[in-house]
């Protein structure tokens, strides 16, 4: 089984989701169900209800919650407003190759896998580039 | 079987790479370009960026023209990748066919001018793109496969 249409909802200080998913789109072109909060602008608790209201009005799907830094606020904001909810993940240390295999590669693979996938993309990423 | 053909001053990168590899899936992308094939590094630093998705070969034109149209590629769906409209002049002389060529980037440098977004092309290139309109060949200007065909066949001749 697998899931083509999986929620991604980008939280980050400043502008950064915004600017993510922006060149996400400068990449491969419109994106689908992916949202930008800034968790810095909107303070911790329209940070939580923003979570939320996405996720309500896609109550049938499954999501992923990008967060730039594990033990900031918005960290927190996006373990508080998902605690406990079936289907859903947040994933720390966001960058632009987990956000492309994340637009591009949901169709090939479950939730799980996805998510895996994307843990190892983005680990992956950070290296020396020495040629 | 050439799949897609473009021009590209950025080569393989991400437009290429995750925009068009992964949606049209080619089983290689040939890049054909005498100076990065001169230099090992180069050639590398090319390759790495679209594997382990895709095998990369860099080929000089010369070779890549005579590969190509000697059918060694002709059971894989090939991305031809060229850095200017003279590169794909250059492959159509030596004798390989198409009927189309992706003009897909050719950016800003001095003395260019800008006859669409991303697709800026200085008066040797506007000739050398002529030259491919009259062997009947659309030229067709996107930078992405999701983006609106926009044929420039009209704004070079």
């Amino acid at each position: 089984m697998t899931d083509k249409d999986i929620t991604g909802i980008v939280v980050t200080h400043g502008q950064l989701g915004e600017e993510l998913l922006k060149t996400v789109r400068l990449i491969v072109g419109e994106i689908y169900d992916c949202y930008a909060l800034s968790g810095s602008d909107l303070g911790d608790e329209k940070t939580v209800e923003s979570i939320r209201g996405i996720l309500d009005a896609n109550n049938t799907k499954k999501a992923v919650v990008f967060v730039d830094y594990f033990g900031g606020s918005c960290g927190a904001s996006c373990v508080r407003a998902t605690r406990g909810l079936e289907g859903v993940k947040v994933i720390s240390g966001v960058n632009l190759p987990v956000l492309l295999d994340f637009v591009t590669k949901q169709g090939m693979m479950g939730f799980d896998e996805i998510v895996d996938h994307l843990i190892k993309r983005g680990r992956e990423s950070v290296k020396i580039v020495d040629f | 079987m050439v799949i897609l053909f473009r021009i590209d001053d950025r080569l393989i990168h991400a437009q290429v790479v995750v925009g068009w590899g992964r949606k049209l899936r080619p089983d290689r992308i040939i890049l054909a370009d005498d100076q990065v094939s001169a230099e090992d590094w180069e050639k590398e630093l090319y390759s790495s960026a679209a594997e382990p998705d895709f095998k990369v070969t860099v080929l000089t034109l010369t070779d890549a023209a005579d590969q190509i149209s000697g059918g060694v590629f002709d059971s894989e769906k090939i991305f031809l990748l060229v850095r200017g409209p003279a590169e794909a002049l250059e492959m159509l002389e030596m004798g390989l066919e198409t009927n189309e060529i992706n003009v897909g980037g050719l950016h800003f440098r001095e003395g260019r001018e800008k006859i669409m977004e991303n697709v800026w092309i200085d008066d040797e290139e506007t000739g050398f793109l002529r030259d491919i309109v009259k062997k009947g060949i659309t030229l067709e200007a996107r930078a992405l496969p999701g983006d609106e065909r926009i044929t420039i066949n009209s704004k070079v001749v």
